[in-house]
């Protein structure tokens, strides 16, 4: 129970990804990397606004600690999301990882021109998907001081 | 061609003009010689004079090309039959015309000289070099001409003569030519972005292929009967080498289609990361590389560290038993650096050094030795991109070379 102990109040991750593969493999690395995140889903960009709007039927969706977001997404794209996102005075201080396929540089930099926290592409095996999203836990959930959700509680 | 033309020192002009002129070219010592030698000798040599003038005429009209003299005001005074056929006119015709009625344009304009130059020079100028003008024919239509032109001393001043090709096969070869070269660079950069587009789209299906094959071996082994778990091995490794294949022809069509600019690059470095990506397999066969006096190269530095891995990474790979060595070293030759990958392995049989190159070429099974075949021609393509050649020299059991050139820096950029 140490991890418990590392993470006393459960970390909540939006993940952006329509590929449902994708969201259970992303799912089973959390799982193995660090038991107390609680995963939830939006399977396209308008989905993921409202779960951070909390417009129906996200009404009771938690403030997510972490975005996990793909950048091709269907209905509004991942980079949409994001400029609407950074644009929002409340939920830009919400660090928004891409996390995609594309190792493409128009991509890398237009999300850093977004105020993207940072970039990584999915990588081709499992063992090397399950260590990056393990690193992204250690740094995103664990070491990096997020801003205190107080004031919105 | 000219010394035909102006030995003669003739008249061009048809025998029935002017006879006694084609005599004018000699010089004063012909003067002398007939006073000394009276109407006889004169007699022989109007003879000569007319065997010259008729051989002269003869080399004419055996000329493969249209012969067209024409005096300082452009007008022709002279054609052989080749010109008759070109140009769709009688030879009656065409004396006395204006050369701008069959060469409209280009032509003229070469007879008047500078005022600084003589007309000789000026046409020395364009001896034997062939000009490129359209020429027109009776009817109005026009056909591509190559035109030499050399200078014709006579009694009226220079003259000139021009040797007219029809080059209409040639153009429509040339233009044929230039047309396919085209299309083929189309369908080549097409073919890349293809093969581009497909490798990567390709990746995303296979990824969960791969990932769910492994977490099923991972979570599955010895759960299920001994075939299960051989059956889930051969797909695993199926697809985890096809995702090898597919991340090494994304690579190769990266070459062409995400290249950057050549810019000074230090060669040094670009082994020095080489080694870096290679620490693994250096560790794993106690590899000793060495290089030395590495210059400043003009190179896409991304290529270049990939193009010392491939190559430094296959002497290493393909080792025989011992510790193997690899060196690199360059050499200046002009303006490019050549520069040599030498290992002390396996060597390749004198026959595979062409196929080596291509694309999915192994020498080994995959039992022997892991690859995709796509290494080596990855090397080719990048070292091509910087507009050298790569080439092996090997022998069996005593290693191999493997050479390719680099552009050297200018040295107004150092």
């Amino acid at each position: 129970m140490t991890l418990q102990a590392e993470h006393p109040i459960p970390r909540h991750v939006l993940l952006v990804d329509d590929s449902a593969g994708d969201v259970r493999l992303t799912r089973e690395a959390f799982r193995d990397a660090n038991s107390t995140v609680v995963i939830h889903v939006a399977n396209d960009g308008v989905d993921a606004m409202a779960f951070l709007r909390r417009e129906a039927p996200h009404a009771a969706a938690p403030r997510p600690d972490l975005i996990l977001l793909d950048l091709n997404l269907p209905r509004m794209d991942g980079r949409e999301v994001l400029a609407r996102v950074k644009a929002d005075e409340d939920l830009k201080t919400i660090p928004t990882i891409i996390l995609t396929t594309s190792d493409a540089q128009a991509d890398i930099i237009r999300s850093y021109e977004l105020q993207a926290n940072g970039y990584v592409s999915k990588p081709a095996g499992l063992d090397e998907f399950e260590e990056l999203i393990r690193s992204v836990d250690d740094f995103w959930l664990s070491k990096a001081k997020l801003p205190s959700r107080r004031a919105d509680l | 061609m000219r010394d035909p033309m102006t030995a003669p020192q003739t008249d061009p002009r048809p025998p029935t003009d002017q006879p006694r002129n084609s005599l004018g070219g000699g010089g004063g010592e012909h003067h002398e010689r007939a006073r000394r030698s009276g109407p006889e000798w004169f007699a022989r040599e109007l003879e000569t004079a007319k065997a010259s003038e008729a051989r002269y005429r003869g080399l004419l009209e055996a000329a493969p090309d249209a012969m067209i003299v024409v005096d300082r005001a452009g007008d022709i005074v002279l054609v052989n039959a080749q010109s008759e056929i070109r140009f769709g006119y009688r030879r009656h015709e065409l004396l006395g015309k204006a050369v701008t009625d069959i060469i409209p344009a280009g032509f003229a304009e070469r007879l008047i000289a500078d005022a600084e130059r003589t007309t000789e020079a000026a046409l020395a100028q364009q001896m034997g070099t062939g000009i490129e003008l359209v020429g027109r024919r009776k009817d109005g239509s026009e056909f591509p001409i190559e035109i030499m032109l050399s200078p014709l001393d006579s009694e009226e001043g220079v003259l000139v003569t021009a040797a007219i090709r029809d080059i209409s096969v040639r153009k429509a070869a040339e233009a044929e030519l230039l047309e396919k070269v085209e299309a083929l660079h189309v369908s080549n950069v097409e073919l890349e972005q293809f093969a581009y587009a497909a490798s990567h789209d390709l990746q995303e299906p296979l990824r969960m292929i791969s990932s769910y094959t492994q977490l099923l071996a991972r979570r599955y082994e010895g759960r299920l009967d001994s075939d299960a778990d051989e059956f889930i091995a051969f797909a695993v490794d199926g697809a985890s080498r096809m995702q090898r294949l597919i991340g090494d022809l994304l690579a190769y069509s990266r070459v062409g289609t995400q290249g950057r600019e050549l810019r000074p690059t230090s060669s040094d470095v670009a082994v020095r990361q080489a080694l870096v990506n290679l620490r693994g397999a250096i560790e794993e066969s106690d590899a000793v590389v060495t290089s030395a006096d590495m210059p400043d190269v003009m190179a896409d530095e991304m290529q270049l560290v990939q193009l010392f891995q491939n190559l430094i990474g296959n002497g290493i790979k393909y080792r025989r038993g011992d510790a193997p060595r690899v060196a690199v070293s360059a050499v200046r030759r002009g303006d490019r650096w050549t520069i040599d990958v030498t290992d002390n392995g396996l060597g390749i049989d004198a026959q595979y050094f062409d196929r080596i190159f291509g694309m999915f070429q192994r020498l080994h099974g995959r039992e022997e030795f892991a690859g995709t075949g796509i290494g080596l021609a990855i090397a080719k393509k990048i070292v091509e991109r910087h507009g050298g050649t790569i080439t092996v020299e090997s022998k069996i059991d005593h290693g191999s070379t493997f050479r390719f050139s680099l552009p050297a820096v200018a040295r107004a950029l150092t």
